[in-house]
């Protein structure tokens, strides 16, 4: 009988329960993007902020004071510590080794340049290099991960090659380096040794490299007679905003605070970890692009859980009035269910199913339309679609419930109150 | 009468106009408050973007070599060109707006410390500050430009030579040197903490090169274009010059910017929808309740035109109401989100008032629409009670 009542009301109001399940559809979709993109987009925002290039420098412990002026070391080849890049391969290694987006060593060498008649620092380092990971992997890095403004015309030297890039100014300035020329580099303007290098590109990076001669990280160290050695390390990686977890000191931390500070890609504890792959290295963070980033990504998201919290506010209120609306159209018929000796559980119970039953629909319709129009927002904003999260599935069908029957609730409370006689009468 | 007649309608159904007006006004609130956001968040987000410091360098064009070399310490040093400070900082003063944040010229020098080179920056030390806020200092800022007697040194710096705040640094180049009291220790996370940091005169004394500077650091904030028109109104000023963005700064700056806009931008259309979703709804519901009211006019006689024009008043009345009360508490919760996300409270924009009650007065009319069936209401059918 009971589901019969239910059937019948949904056979014989199909206009009106169609105007309840668009409104549930159109405020459950909304919901469901709204919330997808909410969950997206911290990580979405970290890596476009990756576009700020390294955010960690990894240097020798026991170094003499760099001479660095615009990004460039001009130390003599002999002082100071330098790293190994057999090494480099036990980044990928650590905990948080998928954050590791990238990283480029650095060999400043102040070396003679024939052409241009006096020293020139020439910067070893790697376009597209391939390291090789103890665990039997490659991975490819290089500058164009970590310094990806810095804009090349022509082509980028081969890793593997005897070739070179010079910045912008230095070409600029001399009329005999251009692509295709041959650059004769030495040591010092006295050395025997010779390195002729073919240029393949003009760089233009805004800063020191383009007074400078790019060439690969292996042939800055034939030239400084460091073989297999570097001094520099950038490293660009995913972290997470600092919290204060992040910002206190990892002694003082009890075990599971460790445990969870370690196992958070903050990037205090990426630095920890690596520099307990490579011992003796001093790992600082780019304090101006890690803080920027932190503070932003950090308001950003705040930013959007507010909007989202509007969202689902309003489209919980949408709901809510149709449902309140439908219920208080369907006056008369509570009034004749009553008049034929209904109670008030049985008419509750009759709406309530039916509003359910429509919460139900709507919603699993509202969160694939929702899931739809995520992957539109996450395209134009981010360029890639925001994949589906089947986790908010239940949420939103929960939400969709909750609010239609808290709607339509209010108005039925009220009917219970009503006089059956007066309602059929028409007043 | 009409007048009389509205104000009657309204009183008579005070409870279910008070959902409506309820619908209308937390609508009205949260549209305000989105919008006021939207406009303000540009303003907001560029200022952050400041933290990242400098994103202006103006330096000698590299074309015109005419500079007086800088004979470094280290013959290592590519030697760079000077220009005149008058000339340089004279444009920039005059060509100074609200948008630039900071601007103090640089020169570099690598003096030497007991016989270790280390890298001497010669600046305005009360820029620095604003030009570089996420330096941490250990110690005190030193707040004059003109100050020669203090300095500030990088973490490095300190360590290797065992300077603590308040101790003394003694600096010498090519025969001339200089004593300098260290007033405070940067932590920058940069080359920055192999530096010292003391007042341009000072350096400039020390260097020999008195008038002279290698490079000046604009710290600009403003959308990508507004920098861009900042930058070639600068360099236009400056010929001889180079003006150049630090593009690393720029080129994220831009990119993020745009999508944290049209990421707000697209939500705040989505709400837009869903909040004239749940008026309309409201709003349909009130207009078919009036059926009754409409079948008793026409009975006693008048015309449908009139009857409609009295339904619309009321109903746009009711728009304009919560519009203006959902404004008055939007602007509230923006100033309210501004805290909660930027710390600083949002400026209430006035011209957001006229749009949300013409929205709200817009979606409540369109809400309203039912009551175009208001003319097919047979007097008889409705009064008999069907």
């Amino acid at each position: 009988m009971f589901a019969r009542l239910v059937g019948e009301s949904f056979i014989r109001n199909r206009r009106r329960k169609l105007l309840t399940a668009a409104a549930l559809i159109v405020g459950m979709a909304i919901a469901t993007a709204t919330l997808t993109v909410a969950l997206e987009v911290g990580d979405r925002m970290a890596r476009e902020f990756r576009s700020l290039g390294a955010n960690l420098i990894v240097t020798p412990q026991s170094d003499t004071l760099p001479v660095e002026i615009g990004g460039v070391d001009y130390r003599p080849v002999d002082e100071g510590a330098y790293l190994n890049e057999a090494d480099l391969g036990k980044l990928k290694t650590i905990f948080w080794r998928h954050n590791i987006l990238g990283f480029t060593p650095f060999l400043d060498v102040p070396a003679y340049v024939s052409q241009t008649g006096g020293s020139t620092t020439v910067i070893g380092t790697w376009y597209e290099h391939e390291v090789s990971v103890p665990d039997g992997t490659t991975f490819k890095t290089g500058v164009s991960l970590t310094h990806p403004w810095w804009k090349i015309q022509g082509q980028w030297f081969r890793d593997d090659a005897k070739e070179c890039v010079v910045g912008a100014n230095l070409a600029a300035k001399y009329p005999g380096i251009a692509i295709g020329k041959t650059l004769n580099v030495s040591p010092s303007q006295t050395a025997k040794a010779q390195f002729p290098l073919i240029v393949t590109g003009i760089i233009s990076t805004g800063d020191a490299e383009d007074n400078a001669v790019l060439v690969p990280l292996s042939v800055a160290q034939d030239i400084s007679n460091h073989p297999g050695q570097f001094r520099q390390l950038f490293v660009s990686a995913l972290t997470k905003p600092a919290d204060t977890l992040a910002e206190r000191d990892p002694k003082s931390l009890t075990p599971t605070e460790y445990d969870r500070w370690f196992c958070s890609p903050y990037i205090s504890s990426i630095s920890y970890q690596i520099e307990q792959v490579l011992p003796g290295t001093d790992v600082r963070a780019i304090r101006r692009v890690a803080e920027t980033e932190g503070t932003i990504l950090s308001h950003v998201s705040i930013l959007l859980w507010l909007v989202t919290i509007a969202a689902l506010v309003s489209a919980a209120l949408a709901v809510a009035a149709t449902s309140a609306t439908t219920v208080l159209e369907r006056r008369a018929e509570i009034g004749i269910m009553k008049a034929l000796g209904a109670t008030n559980a049985i008419v509750t119970g009759i709406f309530l199913t039916e509003q359910l039953m429509l919460a139900i629909v709507g919603g699993a319709v509202g969160f694939a339309l929702g899931a739809v129009l995520a992957g539109i927002l996450g395209t134009s904003v981010f360029g890639t679609p925001a994949p589906p999260h089947m986790l908010l599935l239940p949420v939103v069908l929960g939400l969709a419930a909750v609010v239609s029957m808290i709607g339509s609730l209010i108005p039925l409370r009220r009917a219970a109150h009503f006089n059956p006689a007066p309602i059929l009468r028409g007043a | 009468m009409f007048a009389r007649l509205v104000w009657k309608l309204v009183r008579g159904s005070r409870g279910r106009l008070g959902v409506a007006l309820v619908a209308v006004i937390s609508g009205a609130a949260v549209i305000s408050a989105l919008l006021n956001l939207q406009f303000d968040i540009e303003r907001k987000l560029t200022q952050e973007f400041r933290l990242l410091g400098a994103n202006l360098v103006i330096s000698r064009s590299s074309a015109a070599q005419t500079g007086v070399a800088n004979q470094a310490a280290s013959d290592a040093l590519a030697s760079p060109t000077l220009m005149d400070q008058s000339a340089v900082l004279g444009q920039v003063e005059r060509l100074r707006t609200p948008d630039v944040v900071a601007a103090a010229p640089y020169l570099y020098v690598v003096a030497r410390v007991g016989g270790a080179p280390v890298v001497v920056a010669g600046t305005w030390l009360d820029q620095t500050p604003k030009l570089d806020p996420t330096w941490k200092l250990e110690g005190n800022w030193i707040a004059s430009r003109v100050d020669e007697t203090q300095c500030l040194i990088g973490r490095n710096v300190a360590r290797q030579f065992q300077i603590a705040p308040g101790g003394q640094l003694e600096l010498s180049y090519l025969g001339r040197s200089a004593q300098l009291r260290v007033a405070g220790i940067i932590d920058a996370g940069g080359a920055e903490d192999n530096q010292v940091f003391a007042n341009l005169p000072a350096v400039q004394t020390l260097a020999g090169t008195q008038g002279e500077i290698e490079l000046v650091q604009l710290s600009v904030s403003g959308t990508s274009a507004r920098i861009g028109a900042y930058t070639s109104r600068l360099a236009t000023s400056l010929p001889g010059y180079d003006v150049r963005p630090i593009r690393q700064v720029t080129q994220a700056e831009g990119s993020l910017l745009d999508r944290t806009r049209l990421l707000i931008a697209s939500m705040v259309v989505l709400i837009l929808l869903l909040t004239a979703l749940s008026v309309l709804a409201t709003m349909a519901a009130l207009a078919l309740e009036r059926r009754k009211d409409v079948g008793l006019m026409k009975a006693i006689g008048g015309p449908i035109s009139r009857i409609v024009a009295l339904f619309l008043a009321e109903v746009g009345v009711l728009g304009a109401t919560g519009g203006l009360i959902g404004c008055i508490l939007g602007v509230a919760l923006a100033r309210w989100m501004g805290q909660r996300v930027f710390g600083t409270s949002i400026a209430p924009r006035w011209d957001i008032f006229p749009l949300t009650i013409a929205l709200m007065v817009g979606v409540a009319l369109a809400g309203a629409l039912p009551l175009r069936l208001l003319g097919r209401v047979k007097p008889a059918v409705i009064l008999r009670g069907e």
